[in-house]
């Protein structure tokens, strides 16, 4: 399955810089992000780590950089085992990692931030030597940044090559960038792999977490590859072609689904997952007309680009992806919490965009988010207050003089409960005491009491364990069956391709392709989610 | 003209405790921690500064007073960063705790709602040919320049500066985010409390139990006022005590009878008011203030 | 140990900690509550009174006969409204520490009822209504500066407190003065008082517009549409946003309604309190009943019902306190003190699981084989 023993024997006798030997992380709440993960670092070496979203790469890498401490296993060095207890450790060690969201005082300018780091606690700031350093590197690595700017004024691509610096200047022998390109321009990018290929000249060791096979391919030694936190690939990149990649990043299906059912087995009856597929044709007319959108992230980049598309009543339409392409900010827009820069968006021809969140519901729009807990839920509410979150001025529930009408609520969230199959202990549960699944099968109850024209689901299933991400799905199903339009966001390839009709891969703030899901083999969906355009994926 | 010094004077007498105050929450705002118990803090070092101004002198009054409000500063920090307890309602109960504790410890004292310092504990003034002033003064004019040079050339208060606006950032760089807002809030807690000490050994010489008259409030808008920056502290001090003064002076004017009294004490607070109404949203604070801060 | 009782010891653990989690809540409060009264007794020790005898006298002054008994609940009437208006605006997500100047206002604006006769009954509900609507009418110009401007409502309350003080003396001394003692306002008359409740206390029905009061809120928030709108705001504003609440809208209500509950405290003062019935150039019976306030909506955990409660506890405080100082010699100034401490215990959040931490670290260091 992997060459990893042949890569591993040459790696003896070059020697390793770091090697990390049956790494397990279980979370505190249970959630497995690693499974016994041994992996060697070279010197002299840019080892890419490829995967799709939570496969583990970078939990992997907060273990290696000390800010997290690993469940099981060890890393050791040539000299011995080696622990970290905090960020700092593994710097004095020679480890820094550029995070994807950059670890920078915003206030601070560059030179600032650099000396913020730096080892001499107390006396003087030194910031005109911190400067003069600083200056000196820039020579050296060709990475030029403004000193005395803010940060926070800084474009994107400018604060990642200070947070680069800041991890330079502390003379590091392995350098780990997380996600490095996705807030670059592709001129900055070329830059970028200038230095690392510099770096590793002089002999440092990079991991470069990635999941673009094109960039993967061109600036890397090697790749290891993760899926669902455990060792999938460890490949020469020479011998690499994208789709043994993509194969190995998705994963067979014949596979997986023969993991889940031993995993369904162990909890839930086992639902078949070609059982719970019906293809049938629907023909609804289109509920959601999107044109032209583009929308802009916080960080001022654009992240939708020109996106055009339709949902029509009774199917599921599929928006698949690395997180991070522009979803969120796609759902944002429909749904009233984000304006957009341009584009026209309608419900059933009345404009969507630029209104107030009440106003969208009017129109039919019910919105499963993304996070839980920031949007759809009031914690410290009980279910039967955060079953009327939206809907609370609606009549049935509203009596005289603005009353609530409990008995009635109550009697509304039984049906939810007993509909949906929300394990609480009674309508006044506080909502936090519910299990992540109950507390969404909660949000989806409300949202489709509603009655709403189309559903917009973002990351539904995550973080819900297989049962009651599988009765989340099976619901969906039932919607679209009873011919609501519904709108799938979800970095769950799996799950995307046995709930839609029709699916679209998001890469960069574009579709990349628009197909039924049978249409394209798994390889040719891994290589356009790695951002490998159709026609080179032919 | 004979006005302008005996304005100018008792402003800076008014000035001194506002200024101590807002410096010292000054820098513990800027580790992230907001202290709304400053009143409490100055009402106890003023009635603990009697207390040791009469057992030892003034050296000991104000001492006792920094420590006093030292320890007050470090309990509020221990609550709101190792225990993460929140800060309004720690603020809240400080206060509460100072008003009892100083009508009951006057008491103690024997004469219930007043103490007097004995001419023996009373800091000596400085005399000048146009007025006496405060040693302490010139503490209150030094300390901002020091607490500006402190923010913003050493890199201690780089780090104090990183734990208040990203605690994240600073964390990953090694800070103990925690430790850094203790010691932050504890020294806030002296400067306070030497604010307090001084207004009962040094300025007005007594204590009663309203003595600190608002001023802990005040000192909070000062800190608003300032946007963070000490010296626009002691400007902000500076003009609070001038508006007290003028509360005084006012009543020497001919024709002040017209003027109800209890209408120009009202001044300081209005102006207060006025001042952060028309100042606010134009300062920044540091964007992790209030909050306490947990790793991941 | 033998295995045994090893089990059993386990089985109560548990027991222990999963009524310690249900009842958390009431439960840190009667431990913060524990806390107050503890640093209370070491500080009395301190100072060489004993702390037995001065808290049975306190208890028994409080609450050990009727006369004590009433006391306290009139101690404890303006307390639940002055709680109340602490707690709505803290369920509505602000910090309303402006009780105290918006109960002056409501106790002037009651005793200018005096001005004017009419027939019993209605000229206390007059009464009433001015004072509402005076200390709603205070409230609401911070509450306004803080959604308009974003000015933090705790400057703005206190400076308003303070306005409302210097105003307070200005109007006692000069415009509501009363003809025949100079040191006082006109009194509330006979026909707009509250009548006493127990003969002999100054005990009046006051309690009673309190506690409906009290009762009116729970309804407001806990049963009407507006309410529940507060409520969301005040914990999730995003999520609430979402659901279409304005959260600019319930934080003015918020103020309106804590506002109308002090107005309504300082109306209860100067309507029940015998026998003067008016407010004092000094105002000592009036001063401090809003910051005590704060302490109740705390301890009763900013709901009407336990604030209720803590306000009958808080008036037993300051009523047997008086008694304490007279038996025990323990002057009553202790009593705010304790408070104090209360409140700092109250602000440690989950003091239950501080307690339990310190326990298992105790644990830790004395017994290895236990430890787990």
């Amino acid at each position: 399955m992997n060459e990893a023993g042949e890569t591993r024997k040459k790696a003896d006798k070059d020697g390793y810089f770091l090697r990390a030997e049956g790494i397990t992380k279980v979370y505190s709440d249970g959630t497995v992000a690693l499974k016994k993960v041994t992996l060697e670092i070279h010197p002299h070496e840019i080892l890419g780590l490829l995967g799709e979203n939570g496969a583990g790469k970078t939990t992997l890498t907060k273990i290696l950089s000390g800010l997290l401490p690993p469940t099981q296993g060890r890393v050791i060095s040539p000299h011995g085992p080696v622990k970290f207890s905090s960020p700092r450790e593994a710097l004095d060690f020679g480890i820094g990692m550029v995070h994807q969201h950059f670890a920078l005082v915003g206030t601070f300018t560059a030179a600032e931030n650099v000396a913020l780091s730096h080892r001499r606690p107390f006396t003087r700031l030194h910031l005109a030597t911190t400067r003069k350093r600083l200056e000196e590197m820039m020579e050296e690595s060709g990475l030029r940044v403004p000193l005395d700017v803010p940060v926070e004024k800084l474009a994107v691509g400018e604060q990642q090559r200070v947070e680069v610096l800041k991890v330079l200047s502390r003379d590091v022998n392995l350098l780990i960038l997380d996600e490095p390109t996705s807030v670059l321009t592709p001129l900055e990018v070329d830059e970028l792999f200038v230095l690392l290929r510099r770096l590793r000249e002089a002999g440092k060791s990079i991991i470069l977490i990635t999941h673009k096979l094109k960039e993967v391919g061109s600036v890397t030694d090697r790749i290891v590859v993760l899926r669902h936190g455990e060792m999938a690939g460890d490949v020469r990149t020479a011998e690499a072609t994208s789709e043994r990649l993509a194969r190995l990043m998705v994963g067979e299906t014949v596979e997986l689904i023969g993991k889940k059912a031993v995993e369904l087995a162990e909890g839930e009856p086992a639902r078949d997952e070609g059982a719970v597929r019906q293809t049938a044709q629907r023909a609804g007319a289109s509920v959601l007309h999107v044109e032209g959108l583009a929308v802009k992230a916080d960080t001022r980049e654009i992240a939708v680009k020109d996106l055009s598309f339709d949902v029509y009543g009774g199917e599921i339409f599929g928006i698949a992806g690395v997180e991070g392409n522009g979803q969120s900010e796609l759902v944002e827009a429909l749904t009233g919490l984000r304006k957009p820069t341009q584009g026209v968006a309608t419900i059933n021809g009345t404009d969507v965009l630029g209104k107030d969140p009440r106003e969208i519901y009017r129109l039919g729009v019910a919105h499963v988010p993304e996070d839980r807990w920031k949007l759809g839920l009031v914690l410290p509410f009980t279910l039967a207050e955060n079953a009327i979150l939206g809907v609370q001025r609606w009549k049935e529930f509203r009596g005289p003089l603005s009353f609530l009408r409990w008995r009635k609520i109550n009697q509304h969230v039984r049906e939810l409960m007993d509909r949906f199959g929300i394990q609480a202990t009674g309508p006044g549960a506080p909502a936090k005491s519910l299990s992540g699944g109950n507390q969404q099968k909660l949000i989806v109850g409300r949202e489709l009491a509603k009655d709403p024209a189309i559903v917009i689901a973002s990351q539904p299933t995550r973080g819900l364990d297989i049962g009651a991400a599988q009765y989340i799905r099976n619901l969906l199903l039932e919607m679209r069956d009873n011919g609501r339009a519904i709108l799938l966001v979800s970095a769950d390839l799996d799950e995307v391709l046995a709930l839609c009709d029709r699916m679209a891969i998001m890469y960069e703030g574009r579709f990349m392709v628009v197909v039924r899901p049978g249409e394209l083999g798994r390889e040719k969906i891994g290589l356009l989610m790695g951002g490998v355009a159709a026609k080179e994926a032919a | 003209m004979k006005y302008f010094w005996g304005i100018f004077f008792i402003s800076l007498h008014a000035m001194v405790p506002l200024v101590l105050t807002a410096v010292g929450e000054i820098i513990g705002e800027t580790a992230g921690l907001f202290n709304i118990g400053l009143e409490g803090i100055l009402l106890t070092c003023a009635f603990m500064g009697v207390v040791g101004a009469k057992m030892g002198g003034p050296a000991a009054g104000l001492l006792i007073g920094m420590g006093i409000g030292g320890l007050i500063g470090l309990i509020f920090s221990i609550i709101n960063t190792y225990w993460k307890g929140n800060q309004m309602i720690t603020g809240i109960g400080v206060n509460l705790f100072a008003l009892g504790f100083v009508a009951f410890g006057l008491i103690m004292l024997g004469s219930p709602g007043f103490q007097a310092v004995p001419a023996s504990g009373r800091l000596a003034p400085i005399q000048t040919p146009v007025g006496s002033l405060s040693p302490i003064i010139f503490v209150a004019l030094v300390v901002p320049f020091l607490a500006h040079w402190f923010l913003k050339r050493t890199r201690a208060g780089l780090i104090l500066k990183a734990a208040g606006e990203t605690p994240e950032a600073a964390d990953v760089a090694g800070i103990n985010v925690n430790l850094v807002r203790l010691l932050a809030t504890t020294f806030g807690g002296v400067l306070a409390g030497l604010g307090g000490a001084y207004i009962s050994v040094s300025w007005i010489g007594s204590v009663t139990k309203e003595i600190s008259a608002g001023r802990g409030f005040i000192a909070l808008a000062t800190v608003v006022f300032s946007g963070l920056n000490p010296l626009l502290g002691l400007l902000g001090g500076f003009i609070f005590g001038f508006f007290e003064s003028l509360a005084t002076w006012i009543r020497n004017l001919p024709g002040s009878k017209a003027i109800p009294w209890q209408f120009i004490a009202m001044i300081p607070y209005v102006v207060t008011l006025l001042v952060v109404a028309g100042v606010v949203g134009r300062v920044r604070f540091p964007k992790a203030l209030g909050e306490p801060y947990k790793r991941e | 140990m033998s295995a045994d009782a090893r089990a059993a010891g386990s089985r109560w653990r548990s027991l222990g900690r999963r009524t310690l989690t249900g009842l958390n809540p009431a439960l840190e409060s009667l431990l913060a509550g524990a806390v107050g009264l503890l640093v209370g007794a070491l500080l009395m020790k301190m100072w060489g009174y004993s702390p037995v005898k001065a808290y049975a006298a306190l208890f028994q002054g409080a609450y050990g006969d009727l006369y004590g008994f009433a006391s306290s609940l009139a101690r404890g009437t303006p307390l639940i409204l002055t709680a109340l208006t602490f707690s709505i605006c803290v369920r509505a997500g602000m910090f309303n520490i402006g009780a105290e100047g918006q109960l002056i206002v409501g106790a002037l604006a009651a005793v200018t009822v005096g001005y004017f006769t009419l027939p019993a009954a209605l000229h206390v509900i007059v009464a009433l209504i001015f004072a509402m609507v005076a200390g709603a009418a205070w409230s609401i110009v911070p509450a306004l500066l803080k959604t308009a401007r974003g000015v933090s409502e705790v400057i703005s309350t206190i400076m308003f407190n303070w306005v409302s003080h210097f105003l307070a003396f200005y109007l006692v001394a000069n415009i509501l003065t009363d003809p025949i003692r100079g040191e006082k306002t006109i009194s509330v008359p006979l026909s707009a008082r509250f009548p006493l409740l127990v003969r002999g206390t100054d005990l009046s029905y006051g309690l009673f517009a309190a506690v409906a009061f009290a009762v009116v809120m729970y309804f407001i928030l806990w049963h009407t549409v507006t309410g529940y709108e507060v409520r969301a705001a005040g914990l999730n504003p995003t999520a609430a946003r979402y659901g279409g609440i304005n959260s600019r809208r319930t934080m003015l209500l918020s103020f309106i309604l804590g506002g109308m509950g002090a107005g309504l405290a300082g109306a209860c003062i100067v309507m029940g309190e015998p026998p003067t019935y008016a407010v004092f150039s000094g105002l000592g019976n009036i001063a401090g009943v809003g910051f005590d306030g704060m302490a109740v909506a705390m301890v009763g955990r900013n709901h009407p019902i336990g604030i209720i409660i803590a306000a009958v506890f808080f008036g037993g405080l300051t009523a047997g306190g008086r008694i304490m100082q007279l038996t025990a010699g323990v002057p009553l100034e202790m009593v705010r003190v304790v408070e104090g401490i209360i409140v700092l215990a109250m602000a440690v959040p989950e003091l239950v699981r501080l307690f339990r931490f310190i326990r298992s670290q105790f644990r830790r260091v004395l017994g290895g084989r236990s430890a787990q």
